[in-house]
């Protein structure tokens, strides 16, 4: 939703610049990570239940709440009351979320218990130490 | 056709989208300085507490457990309004934002076949994509729109396209409940034996004329299905405190976003000192110009930092925000401000010392008032009601939700 710079040539009386035809907007993070800004919400990790997902302690997700999940998504949903980050499972054993990380549980939807799904989580940003 | 579209307790299901824990229990939404209830959850409602009771009344059935409470977290709100809108500006023709949670859409001639399916679309877009439950009712025009839209809100789809013949529903509807005709009329329109939306509609011209004047025959006019609300006309009702106008011409620079912004503030501003009200912030918007009508909404959320209606605070607060708004070589449509978090203050203060001062004196007034402040330091020259020396209050909000979608350090933590 926030606006974004563009730039247009500028009108120059004399010669034409040679560069002028070249001229792009510049690269934006936002342009390809956030397709629908609308729907996009950015949300902190704790832990590191998702490790193996690649995804670690204070990692930034962008998600994705117009997306629905499908098997095998790494999806927000809310268990108890609190956000949690798990991969999406859906198959003949029923509906679970399913941590990246041996010393985590599976967490087991119980038969008529409707997902609190947040959104799909679509990009993991990760800022290295001394960047933050 | 002409839709209403509204947040379902607004302010509570924002608060509900980022904490769960909420669902399904009694919560209400507090007003500035956390006085007291401005948007209640339905379990709130069924306890029987109205709107606006003081918050001091229910802090015991908030320490047993019973009730919760969040203050107001515009920031949050204002964020969540403006997705909206933009969803709407997807789905529709034309949107004008008429508060922080209503918006009049204009449907696309394709939703002609099935206005019902069109909204049922749109309301579970946004539900979907923002977490909001909404209303919708389309009409004729926006006075029955606003009707369409409170039958909506009650189904369980939540939407309501009125029938060709409205005269059941306006037989049924007490007329007070007509938007524009308000609490100012009942009294008079009783003498003259207009009980219902319906006996409004069918009196004659002269007898409404004579009660209400030409605004209350514009509202039976629309009762009839002739639009005659322009968006103009908001500016006379107390109920949303906005102003916009779309641009002549489309305007390209920065100097003409910002100055039409700063007129509609000084407009709205007046307009909350007549009535003798404070906002706790205002949404900014510009809609790019695009050939065949709509056009991105590019918006921003302002809040004060404290509640006011004093136009150059105002406009202190809102400058950088405005300057965010422009993007070089944009054709630009229309501007417009919404305020939000409207109260009567609590204190007697002084700035209805300008009430009676026209427009353009009063933006002369505050012309001379930045420059002098330009030449000679911030803050020199400021109006009385901004309290003598620095300025030490703000806004109590003590029970705060974290702004998640507009402050880094406030994100969602997820496990």
């Amino acid at each position: 939703m926030s606006p974004k710079a563009r730039v247009s040539g500028s009108v120059v009386a004399g010669f034409p610049s040679p560069a002028e035809q070249y001229q792009e907007p510049p690269l934006d993070l936002n342009e390809l990570l956030v397709k629908r800004p609308a729907a996009t919400y950015f949300v902190r990790v704790e832990g590191d239940s998702m490790v193996g997902a690649g995804i670690r302690d204070g990692d930034l997700l962008v998600v994705d709440r117009s997306l629905r999940p499908a098997d095998g998504d790494v999806i927000i949903a809310s268990v108890d009351g609190d956000f949690t980050v798990k991969t999406y499972r859906r198959d003949k054993s029923g509906l679970r979320l399913e941590p990246a990380n041996p010393n985590y549980p599976v967490i087991r939807l119980r038969a008529g218990q409707e997902l609190d799904y947040f959104g799909k989580v679509t990009s993991c940003i990760h800022r290295f130490a001394g960047n933050r | 056709m002409i839709g209403l579209v509204d947040g379902n307790n607004f302010f509570v299901s924002c608060e509900r989208v980022f904490n769960r824990r909420l669902v399904g229990r009694p919560v209400a939404v507090l007003s500035n300085n956390d006085g007291c209830c401005i948007s209640r959850s339905n379990e709130f409602k069924a306890l029987g507490i109205p709107m606006g009771t003081p918050y001091f009344q229910l802090k015991g059935r908030e320490a047993s457990g019973e009730l919760c409470f969040c203050s107001s977290n515009y920031e949050l709100y204002g964020d969540m309004s403006r997705r909206i809108i933009s969803i709407l500006r997807e789905e529709a023709v034309d949107v004008e934002q008429y508060s922080i949670d209503e918006a009049f859409i204009f449907p696309p001639t394709t939703a002609a076949a099935d206005y019902v399916a069109y909204g049922r679309r749109v309301r579970a877009k946004i539900l979907r994509w923002v977490g909001i439950p909404c209303g919708i009712g389309f009409a004729p025009t926006k006075t029955l729109a606003k009707i369409a839209n409170h039958i909506g809100k009650k189904r369980p789809d939540g939407v309501f396209l009125m029938p060709d013949d409205p005269t059941e529903i306006l037989s049924a509807l007490p007329v007070q409940e007509v938007w524009g005709v308000g609490r100012r009329l009942p009294l008079k329109l009783r003498a003259e034996r207009i009980l219902t939306a319906r006996q409004l509609r069918d009196a004659p011209d002269a007898t409404i004329r004579s009660i209400g004047g030409v605004t209350l025959l514009r509202t039976a006019m629309e009762l009839r299905g002739v639009p005659c609300h322009e968006e103009r006309d908001y500016d006379t009702d107390p109920d949303s405190i906005s102003c916009s106008r779309s641009f002549g011409e489309p305007a390209t620079t920065a100097e003409a976003l910002a100055e039409s912004l700063a007129a509609y503030t000084a407009q709205a501003a007046a307009k909350l000192r007549r009535h003798g009200l404070l906002a706790a912030g205002c949404n900014i918007y510009a809609q790019v110009f695009a050939s065949g009508g709509g056009g991105e909404f590019l918006g921003r959320t302002v809040v004060f930092p404290a509640p006011t209606d004093a136009t150059n605070e105002m406009l202190r607060a809102i400058r950088e925000e405005v300057n965010a708004l422009y993007i070089e070589g944009t054709r630009y449509r229309k501007t417009g401000i919404v305020f939000f978090g409207l109260e009567k203050p609590g204190t007697p203060h002084q700035t209805d010392l300008f009430d009676d001062t026209p427009p353009a004196e009063q933006s002369r007034l505050y012309a001379a008032v930045d420059a002098l402040n330009a030449r000679y330091g911030k803050a020199k020259v400021f109006s009385a009601a901004q309290g003598l020396g620095a300025r030490s209050w703000h806004m109590k909000r003590q029970k705060l939700s974290a702004r998640p979608t507009t402050r880094w350090d406030e994100l969602m933590t997820v496990t």
